[in-house]
């Protein structure tokens, strides 16, 4: 140890190469000596936070390589949507399914009955919509779970997707089995939908769409089976049951798509 | 401040308990979590991820609260979390399953671009990047795991067994990444593996029973153990000397 010590212009301007040889080595002579000016030539801390500063501004300006998207607000729409169900080739199998049997039905109504048609078309989007998240049919919902993203609103990029694929089906269907008013039939779709949201806030998606699966089936095959045009066509009622099922979900948004109960 | 404090939580499964009245805090740094099989290490991740509610207790992740809504979304943006099985869709790439988690996590669009390479780039998969995900090996699909975790520049980052499955390079490689995560970040890692903890752990937690029976530094933690312990290190050595005293003490 010595009482002296370099200075601190000339140990930067050594640290970075712009001293004379011969004013380098004996500053080297001294630091061999010297722990306190070791030290303070390592690396000081306002050095490092410069050379981070830097780092990120250029990181910015870097142009994007390989199959990197802008970012856009329509990338975010598809990405959000185009993501979506798991149980997505299943479920759009039985979508054709149904759009076939509302075929067979045009062609021969002895083939197939109009009541199956009715049994099925409705309850296609809801559970189709259970399907699409939900721990037990999502892969990816533990993580998704975590995200703000997640739960509602993930939940309802994906119900609109479904019912974008269902929907049509749906209201074909109405118009192929004469039962009530074509464009009726979207009611029933969409408060089956909503009422597989609520429940599923309270029970796992996929059994609340089962539930309510099966509710609907009770509903269309109890007797009297010639009513079933008053069960599609009474609007007010299904208006209510999905504004019911709509402040369900919005008072129990943090567990739709999240944890249930 | 970015920091975790957990207190007085309670957590149960059905009728079973699995964290009764614990209390944790956390502050920047990579904290292991240590504990036997069983002992709760990944249900108090789930907690902390904001995927499993609690039944009772006080948790607050980089100041905001869990329990209100609005703050919970804010907690959850800076949020990265690695779970210890995760599924994907096996049509995405790697490249577009990290993009899905960045817009998921509500990022800046302007940032996600360059964020999605950087975290590819960081767990070492971007040859690989629009590979999609079935094609890829297991080591693989948790290095991707990790890129989703971290695209956000979280400042809590979750990670339950990162290194399982991990080739003993890429643990290497993996330990430094978390050392240098660890700088600005408060990083909780799970491990049964207490080599992990040595190389890029500056403080340790042992679970044990749904207690949190030890917190301190490896350090202390290998102090911990004496010769008559069993272990292959000295660090095992501490932990099951401490795990040892752990049960043998009266509740």
């Amino acid at each position: 140890m010595t009482g002296f010590h370099v200075d601190a212009g000339v140990l930067a301007a050594y640290a970075e190469g712009g001293l004379a040889d011969v004013d380098a080595w004996s500053v080297e002579a001294h630091l061999d000596r010297c722990a306190d000016c070791r030290t303070s030539i390592a690396s000081d801390a306002s050095t490092a936070l410069v050379v981070e500063a830097v780092a990120v501004s250029l990181g910015s300006r870097l142009p994007t390589q390989g199959r990197v998207r802008r970012a856009t607000g329509w990338r975010r729409v598809r990405v959000l949507v185009g993501a979506g169900p798991a149980a997505r080739a299943a479920w759009l199998l039985s979508v054709a399914v149904t759009g076939v049997l509302t075929a067979g039905l045009a062609v021969s109504p002895t083939v197939v009955p109009p009541w199956l048609l009715l049994l099925i078309a409705p309850a296609l989007p809801a559970v189709g919509t259970a399907l699409s998240y939900g721990p037990r049919t999502d892969p990816l919902h533990e993580l998704i779970a975590g995200t703000p993203q997640g739960g509602l609103r993930i939940v309802l990029w994906r119900t609109l997707t479904v019912l974008a694929g269902a929907a049509p089906v749906a209201v074909l269907a109405g118009a192929v089995t004469g039962i009530g008013t074509p464009g009726l039939w979207l009611l029933p779709c969409i408060a089956l939908t909503a009422l597989t949201l609520a429940l599923g806030s309270l029970i796992e998606p996929a059994y609340a769409a089962l539930v309510v699966a099966g509710a609907w089936a009770v509903v269309v095959l109890a007797p009297p089976v010639g009513g079933l045009a008053v069960l599609v066509s009474s609007g007010p009622g299904w208006l209510g049951v999905t504004a019911v099922a709509a402040v369900v979900v919005y008072l129990r948004r943090e567990r739709v798509g999240r944890q249930p109960a | 401040m970015t920091t975790v404090s957990v207190d007085g939580l309670r957590v149960s499964y059905g009728k079973r308990v699995v964290f009764d009245d614990l209390d944790l805090d956390l502050g920047v740094g990579v904290h292991g979590l240590l504990g036997p099989n069983g002992a709760g290490k990944t249900t108090l991740m789930r907690v902390l991820a904001t995927v499993l509610r609690p039944d009772r207790g006080d948790v607050r992740l980089l100041g905001h609260r869990i329990d209100d809504p609005a703050a919970l979304r804010q907690a959850r943006r800076q949020l990265g979390y690695l779970p210890q099985a995760f599924g994907f869709y096996p049509r995405f790439t790697v490249r577009e399953f990290v993009e899905y988690f960045a817009w998921l996590k509500e990022m800046p669009p302007g940032q996600i671009p360059l964020a999605v390479d950087r975290a590819i780039e960081r767990v070492g998969l971007l040859e690989r990047a629009d590979d999609r995900m079935k094609h890829l090996s297991g080591g693989m699909l948790r290095r991707a795991g990790i890129a989703q975790a971290i695209v956000n520049d979280p400042r809590l980052l979750l990670l339950d067994e990162p290194t399982a499955g991990l080739d003993p390079e890429q643990r290497v490689q993996f330990r430094a990444l978390l050392r240098e995560l660890g700088l600005d970040t408060v990083v909780l890692v799970s491990t049964h593996l207490v080599e992990d903890v040595v190389a890029a752990c500056t403080r340790v937690n042992l679970v044990d029973g749904g207690r949190l029976v030890f917190t301190g530094l490896p350090d202390e933690l290998i102090a911990a153990g004496g010769d008559g312990d069993s272990g292959d290190s000295p660090i095992e050595r501490g932990y099951t000397a401490v795990l040892r005293g752990a049960r043998t003490a009266p509740r």
